[in-house]
């Protein structure tokens, strides 16, 4: 039972996990990232803690720790602060706010990335750092990821392809075709960690995003759009989560267009 | 093993010692073909806000009257937004920031004292400095290449030129004597369309003249706009094919400064080194860099980062020489500090506000560094330093029973320091033998009659004691156990 295949296939967010903690082993043992382990511990602790008192208090299964143990990794990779008091309020704010902004039964947030675009707004003294995967690592963590969604069968990784083309294609278009940059120049805005992250685990989350496909797409299309534009006109650092945190009140707009059946994790299970 | 600190941080002027230090960020372009080089450059940058100030240290070698530069700039500048400033600003900055050795003492273990002496040395000369300003100029139609603004700051003559396209560009510069390197050509098209212009400078003989002055001064530019970047692009110009080393002082209100397209990386510190090293810190240091340069090239190396706020009493330690004071600040471009209330005693420094340092190396090349570097202002407070530990053994014999175990400690302890020596600098270390034979022999004379010595040392285990380690494995163990947890977790409802 301990780490048999059968046993993670029960479940896509293994996999999810795996693949979150071999980035994050990366990024401490061969990126050399500050090893700040009373981050992690704050970060798991408390998202976990919240996870459960809101688990307890609407009476659903405690098996969505996993969800929350998720979370807990995402931002243990994006998000720093001065002050270990903010590594609670932010956890707090990624948990609460995916309990309580739902419309229809159905949160509309990325838990992690409300939690943390949402603590650098309020209290500052908080910030991401998109600089710190460089682009050395960038095939291994690439791998990690397609062997992981490969394996986990993911049914929302549409949304994830989706805004990977539409972004590079308008980085493309924008910095290749009409800027005239040499391609090394877009290779190296294209070689992200922190922008695999954000497409394979953030705008690929099956519960936040819209439940019919083309939804989907177009939800992706937006976000990949606005962050664009704020990447390259505006310089804002870290677009992509800026986009989908000022987008994701869209989810239920489109879900009620588009309209598709809701998703729960135990779908997944074959 | 006991031990005091007796003295305090050696200090060399080190980009000045190691690296021939001769240039700007912008690119030199010669008028002739004299031969420029472009080695290293040392930068200051002053972020508040939109708000960056530029200070471009010039320490251009040849004859003056080839100097000439071009920077892209985002705005066209005003006459206002153009200083000269000295050059004594960077020799500070750099004493403060640089890479420090620490030498502490050993106490006798059989009778306890200690002493005390430090090191510094600091240049200082301020002048002042003079903006001149002229008229603006006509468009030149054929090369679809406009002056946006003349003038003169000192002893330099600048224009401001916008384009419409690069071609045009070239030709005006390759027409009004501005040599263009191949390499910078692919970038003046992207330049152009990014709405950049064109900031471009020679040396008013004239003014150079009057001035009196045998060097260049910093020329310092200050403009609005979100972009927080270096153009380094255009400076890899005329490198002659090789990399070029760049030093980024940068002050800031939020926190520490770092790049976002690159990572940035701490530099190895807090390393006990053998005692010889003091003669030899530039080339230790100078390896140092070499070395992680070779291990990742594409990265800007943190050097320093301090937080110099009033509110903060310390603002170096060990100080290797004054921290920066508000004049300094001020001669930078630093607006948002005020002067220090005359009965205010609760700060060390002569202002009131916040403020923070980070000096950052970059050492860039065309096949590393696609990509101009783009900063941000992080709300990261933590301190951070280059400094290297020496730890000198006492000097008069040591006779007691207390013998004995110190001797061995010293051994055992050069034995690790120069294993951290040859880790650090990828130098040979053999021919240091010297170094550990003498505690060797002085260990063999004072063992205890009955015992045995160990000559082994246990200088492979000592690493598990390092504490970066440690914290390696304590996260590893917390990753790996959420792991766990999560897949082990049985739903039950409730």
């Amino acid at each position: 039972m301990l780490l048999s295949i059968q046993h993670l296939k029960e479940d896509a967010r293994h996999f999810q996990i795996l693949a979150l903690s071999i980035f994050l082993l990366t990024g401490i043992f061969v990126l050399g990232w500050d090893s700040n382990f009373v981050k992690y511990s704050i970060l798991f602790s408390s998202v976990m803690l919240f996870q459960f008192l809101f688990a307890w208090r609407n009476n659903i299964s405690f098996d969505s720790l996993k969800s929350a143990i998720i979370t807990g990794f995402s931002l243990s990779l994006l998000f720093n602060a001065n002050h270990w008091s903010l590594y609670i309020v932010a956890a707090f704010l990624a948990i609460a706010g995916k309990f309580i902004l739902r419309i229809n039964g159905k949160h509309f947030i990325n838990p992690a990335n409300f939690g943390i675009c949402a603590t650098i707004l309020i209290f500052g003294n908080s910030w991401i750092s998109p600089g710190q995967w460089g682009s050395a690592i960038y095939l291994f963590l690439l791998i990690s990821v397609l062997g992981f969604t490969v394996l986990y069968r993911a049914q929302r990784l549409d949304a994830g392809i989706a805004f990977l083309l539409f972004f590079l294609g308008m980085d493309f278009t924008w910095n290749l075709i009409y800027k005239d940059w040499p391609i090394d120049f877009f290779v190296q805005q294209s070689y992200n960690g922190a922008l695999l992250l954000f497409s394979f685990f953030m705008i690929t989350d099956p519960c936040s995003t819209p439940n019919h496909r083309v939804g989907r797409i177009l939800f992706s299309l937006l976000v990949a759009m606005l962050a664009f534009y704020l990447a390259n006109f505006h310089f804002v650092n870290g677009a992509a989560l800026w986009a989908l945190f000022i987008l994701c009140p869209l989810t239920p707009l489109i879900d009620t267009f588009l309209v598709d059946k809701k998703f729960t994790w135990k779908a997944v299970k074959s | 093993m006991k031990k005091k600190i007796l003295v305090l941080s050696l200090m060399l002027l080190l980009s000045s010692a190691i690296y021939e230090v001769n240039a700007f960020c912008g690119f030199y372009v010669a008028k002739t073909d004299a031969k420029l080089f472009n080695k290293a450059s040392q930068v200051i940058l002053v972020r508040n806000g939109n708000n960056t100030t530029i200070t471009m240290s010039n320490d251009f070698q040849g004859d003056v009257k080839d100097f000439a530069m071009v920077v892209p700039v985002p705005t066209v500048l005003k006459r206002n937004d153009i200083r000269v400033v000295n050059q004594s600003i960077f020799d500070a900055l750099d004493a403060y920031s640089g890479p420090r050795l620490v030498e502490y003492y050993d106490q006798n273990p059989c009778h306890q004292y200690y002493e005390m002496k430090s090191m510094a040395a600091r240049p200082a000369s301020i002048s002042k400095d003079e903006v001149m300003a002229d008229k603006n100029e006509e468009v030149k139609e054929d090369y679809k290449v406009t002056i946006e603004a003349t003038y003169t700051v000192g002893e330099y003559d600048i224009l401001i030129l916008s384009a419409e396209e690069s071609g045009g560009l070239e030709r005006w510069l390759t027409d009004n004597g501005y040599k263009i390197p191949a390499q910078a050509r692919e970038v003046l098209e992207p330049y152009i369309k990014s709405n950049m212009k064109f900031f471009v400078v020679k040396v008013n003989l004239e003014e150079q003249k009057n001035s009196g002055m045998n060097n260049l001064r910093p020329l310092q530019l200050s403009f609005e706009s979100p972009k927080f970047m270096l153009p380094i692009r255009l400076g890899m110009a005329n490198a002659d094919g090789s990399f070029q080393d760049l030093i980024v002082y940068a002050f800031s209100q939020q926190g520490r400064v770092e790049t976002t397209n690159y990572r940035t990386v701490k530099m190895r510190t807090d390393k006990n080194v053998p005692i010889f090293i003091k003669d030899k810190f530039s080339s230790f240091y100078k390896s140092l860099f070499d070395n992680s340069y070779e291990d990742e090239k594409n990265v800007s190396y943190l050097e320093y980062a301090w937080d110099i706020s009033s509110n903060n009493y310390m603002h170096c330690d060990p100080c290797s020489s004054t921290p920066p004071a508000m004049k300094e600040m001020q001669e930078a471009g630093v607006k948002w500090l005020n002067n220090r209330h005359q009965n205010d005693y609760s700060t060390s420094s002569d202002y009131t506000g916040t403020v923070y340092f980070t000096r950052l190396h970059v050492r860039y090349d065309r096949a590393n560094f696609a990509q101009d570097l783009m900063f941000q202002e992080t709300s990261n407070h933590e301190n951070f330093q280059c400094r290297y530990v020496l730890q000198h053994p006492v000097h008069e014999s040591v006779d007691c029973d207390q013998a004995y175990t110190y001797y061995k400690g010293v051994y055992d302890r050069r034995k690790k320091e120069l294993y951290e020596l040859s880790a650090l600098t990828g130098w040979k270390i053999d021919k240091y033998d010297y170094y550990t034979a003498e505690y060797k022999d002085l260990m063999n004379d004072h063992a205890p009659k009955n015992s045995k010595v160990n000559n082994k040392g246990s200088v492979i285990n000592m690493d598990w004691a390092d504490e970066s380690l440690l914290r390696k494995i304590i996260s590893l163990v917390i990753i790996l156990s959420m792991v766990f947890v999560a897949i082990n977790i049985k739903g039950k409802m409730k």
